[in-house]
């Protein structure tokens, strides 16, 4: 059955071998990587890496490991901080996630788009829906919000409420 | 230019100096696109946020209202996810019908495409037959799940309803009638002069582009990707399917239109499969109400393309966090490309190629001449009839194809 | 002559221009507004014409719930209809937002902005249902009926008729299109 849900007790099966080899590029090619890296069924591997770290990652994995696709950038209320989840795939139907953290009030990541145009919108819609502040994204319209949507309200934040659009709109 | 290299656009419904946001702007030098934006968010509703403030279950229902033509797409992937998450095993007849369903939807989206292509380049009978064909799809699909469009056919755990002897036959009889009405379609495509005159080289799309922009679907692969979902990242139940990802090397919407009637005769030979092979057994395992901790990625070949969601899950209820990015809104920004040095008669054949979400082909037009001001602002439907009078007078005539499909289908009835 | 009959004859001397326009929700109701126009449903033999132009149409037939960047487009195709117009909500998002009502960038459903003379329920409302409250709608016009309904937002339990308003068997709607449960756990 191709609905697969290995659970942490179940010895991890011999078809991983691919994505043990995965692990392995890019713990040799990133040292501190080692320990942050999760297999976490066939065709699913996550990756903790330093927000600094992200681009050089990254492109490794493009160029070098064949991750052509970005599929998505999955963005997240940490509470303390906000997470970006960065989802690569390739021919090989692997998606590896390369998540990062980035500060709710300060410069986050330097912008993918050189390495995937198609970041440009999943980059635009963080920033717009949890305040991500991504570094050198060229001018453009914004997404998904409508023009008037008042400065500083990110609703994807957990502490965000309808309501709070409704009293800056009293406030206007 | 001279005056009679010049097509007089009657101005359309809304003025030209209206002030209209446009949702795709366009500038021109005479005819030809020199630069193309579009700009999407006109429906955004705010469904993400709303899922963490919503059971699993509820969850379900309003994902599956992203949109109505792949509906099933959007809750096959939600539920994927948070099954994995819980670690639930569908049990295999659930995933044979959630298989079928998936197929069915595959019927009727693409004939819904072809309809809306012939209706977007004056081929009209082409929409009057290949919407009437897919009746026979929605017949089913209201059978078998109660509903025409947003089947609510799945839960988490595996599908809410089982089939019949009676509605297993009935499948199969409306397969193969499908299959004989598609291979008309088939036969128009490649070997109807006029159709492939119209659709060669418009929208072009190489196949490095589609690397680099990450196209996914039908629009990927009639550039020679030979991506998807089913294959590379089986679920549900494909991994025990025999067929073909069917691709093309034409890189502009004629391939895609190849590449989309061809994943139909490949859908009625998998339908015949899955009723084969159906197991019996239950249904559906049960749920939890509360998800455990944890996430999951999922994906789906929709009809359109990659359908990608991401659930997170936090012991209770409400899910933490769910994220869906649609295939549409990958492939769209391939469309700016496939317009560039494109004629404007060619916009509307072009972005409905990449089979966009049915409110797309809506939007208001922005038209900016060279020096950037704006030259008006055109409804859809005129910049459509703009390309139908412009392919006329090249010859492009679709009066006489429009008989002979209406004589073709009055033949084999 | 039948009542259908009567309607029909009505419905092709006057031929009422309708002007669709969907705000992009799910497109379920949309294409099966479309639907409606193919020969299997065929609405067109009721002698509704459907049309381009906003200063042409006589009914405004509307899909989806509204969303904050859409709003404005609506409200300025409904100010360039001649008089008298009429504004038909198709499906239950269009009605009261649906599934979608309280979302953060939905303002409601179609009476959110405009006023609507008559709303099809059904998720999405099916051709026949769609056909119906034509059907109905086109009675409306021809006794002379063009009063928007005018009303609050109801709760969908709420048990009293608010006051002061059409009374509700003269109000258009597709009656035997019921509600699809939107939670049917």
């Amino acid at each position: 059955m191709s609905n697969e849900t290995d659970s942490p007790s179940v010895a991890a099966a011999p078809v991983l071998a691919t994505e043990q080899k995965l692990q392995k590029d890019l713990e040799t090619a990133f040292p501190d990587l080692v320990g942050k890296i999760t297999l976490q069924r066939v065709r699913r591997v996550w990756a903790d890496v330093p927000m600094q770290s992200l681009h050089a990652v990254v492109t490794y994995a493009k160029e070098e490991l064949g991750f052509w696709m970005l599929c998505t950038i999955t963005g997240t209320d940490e509470g303390a901080h906000l997470g970006l989840m960065y989802h690569l795939a390739g021919d090989a139907g692997i998606v590896l996630t390369v998540v990062i953290a980035a500060p709710k009030d300060g410069p986050g990541p330097q912008t993918l788009t050189p390495l995937y145009p198609q970041a440009d919108l999943y980059e635009r819609e963080v920033v717009d829906l949890l305040g991500v502040q991504i570094q050198g994204l060229p001018e453009g319209n914004r997404y998904p919000l409508p023009d008037e949507w008042p400065a500083g309200q990110y609703p994807l934040r957990k502490d965000w409420t309808r309501e709070m659009l409704e009293v800056s709109k009293e406030n206007a | 230019m001279t005056d009679k290299d010049v097509i007089k656009v009657p101005l359309g419904p809304q003025h030209p100096a209206l002030k209209e946001p446009g949702n795709f702007t366009l500038s021109l030098r005479g005819e030809n696109v020199t630069d193309m934006t579009i700009r999407l968010g006109y429906n955004h509703r705010g469904i993400e946020k709303a899922c963490e403030q919503r059971s699993y279950l509820n969850d379900m229902y309003l994902l599956e209202r992203i949109c109505g033509i792949c509906s099933h797409s959007h809750t096959t992937a939600y539920v994927q996810a948070v099954e994995e998450i819980a670690a639930i095993q569908v049990p295999a007849r659930g995933l044979y019908l959630r298989t079928l369903v998936a197929e069915l939807e595959r019927i009727h989206s693409h004939l819904l495409w072809l309809g809306v292509a012939g209706h977007e380049i004056g081929f009209d009978t082409l929409l009057m037959y290949s919407w009437r064909d897919r009746e026979l799809v929605l017949d089913l699909l209201s059978m078998l799940t109660g509903n025409r469009v947003n089947y609510g056919f799945n839960t988490i755990g595996g599908v809410r309803k089982d089939i019949t002897e009676d509605q297993r036959n009935d499948i199969l009889k409306a397969t193969d009638t499908l299959e004989e009405r598609t291979k008309v379609y088939a036969e128009l495509a490649g070997n109807e002069v006029t159709l492939s005159k119209r659709l060669q080289n418009v929208g072009r799309l190489t196949k490095a582009d589609v690397v680099r922009l990450g196209v996914t679907g039908p629009t990927g692969r009639a550039s020679g990707i030979k991506r998807d979902v089913r294959k590379d990242d089986p679920y549900a139940i494909y991994s025990e399917l025999e067929f073909d990802v069917v691709t093309s090397d034409h890189c502009d919407v004629f391939g895609r239109t190849l590449v989309r009637v061809g994943e139909l005769l490949q859908t009625y030979k998998m339908i015949r499969q899955i009723l084969k092979n159906l197991p019996e057994g239950p249904i559906s395992a049960k749920a939890p109400r509360k998800i455990p901790k944890g996430q999951a990625v999922s994906r789906y070949e929709a009809p359109r393309g990659e359908d990608f969601h991401f659930v997170r899950g936090n012991g209770t209820d409400k899910p933490e966090r769910v994220k869906v990015r649609a295939p549409t809104m990958v492939n769209m920004q391939a469309v700016p490309l496939m317009m560039k040095d494109a004629q404007l008669a060619d916009m509307p054949i072009t972005l409905a190629a990449i089979d966009p979400c049915f409110s797309c082909t809506d939007r208001m037009i922005e038209l900016h001449d060279e020096g950037g001001a704006t030259s008006g602002t055109y409804s859809w439907a005129h910049v459509r009839q703009l390309g139908i009078q412009h392919h006329l007078k090249r010859g492009i005539d679709f009066a006489n194809l429009n008989k002979e499909l209406a004589s073709w289908r009055e033949r084999i009835k | 002559m039948r009542i259908v009959d009567r309607i029909v004859t009505w419905a092709r001397l006057k031929s009422p221009w309708i002007l669709h326009f969907n705000s992009g929700a799910c497109n379920g109701c949309d294409i099966e507004i479309i639907a409606s126009l193919t020969p299997r449903f065929d609405v067109e033999r009721f002698g509704v014409a459907l049309k381009g132009s906003p200063r042409h149409a006589d009914v405004l037939v509307c899909s989806g719930p509204v969303t904050r960047q859409i709003k404005d487009r609506l409200v300025r195709i409904y100010e360039q209809m001649p008089q008298p117009k009429f504004v038909v909500a198709v499906g239950t998002c269009a009605s009261s937002g649906g599934v979608f009502d309280g979302l953060y960038n939905v303002t409601g459903g179609i009476d959110s902005v405009i006023p609507v003379h008559a709303y099809i329920p059904g998720c999405p409302a099916s051709p026949q249902a769609i056909i119906d409250g034509v059907v109905k709608l086109l009675v409306a016009l021809e006794n002379g009926q063009s009063t928007p309904v005018e009303r609050p937002r109801v709760e969908f339990d709420s048990p009293d008729e608010p006051q002061g308003l059409i009374p509700a068997d003269q109000l258009v709607r597709s009656s035997d299109q019921k509600e699809e449960p939107s939670a049917n756990v």
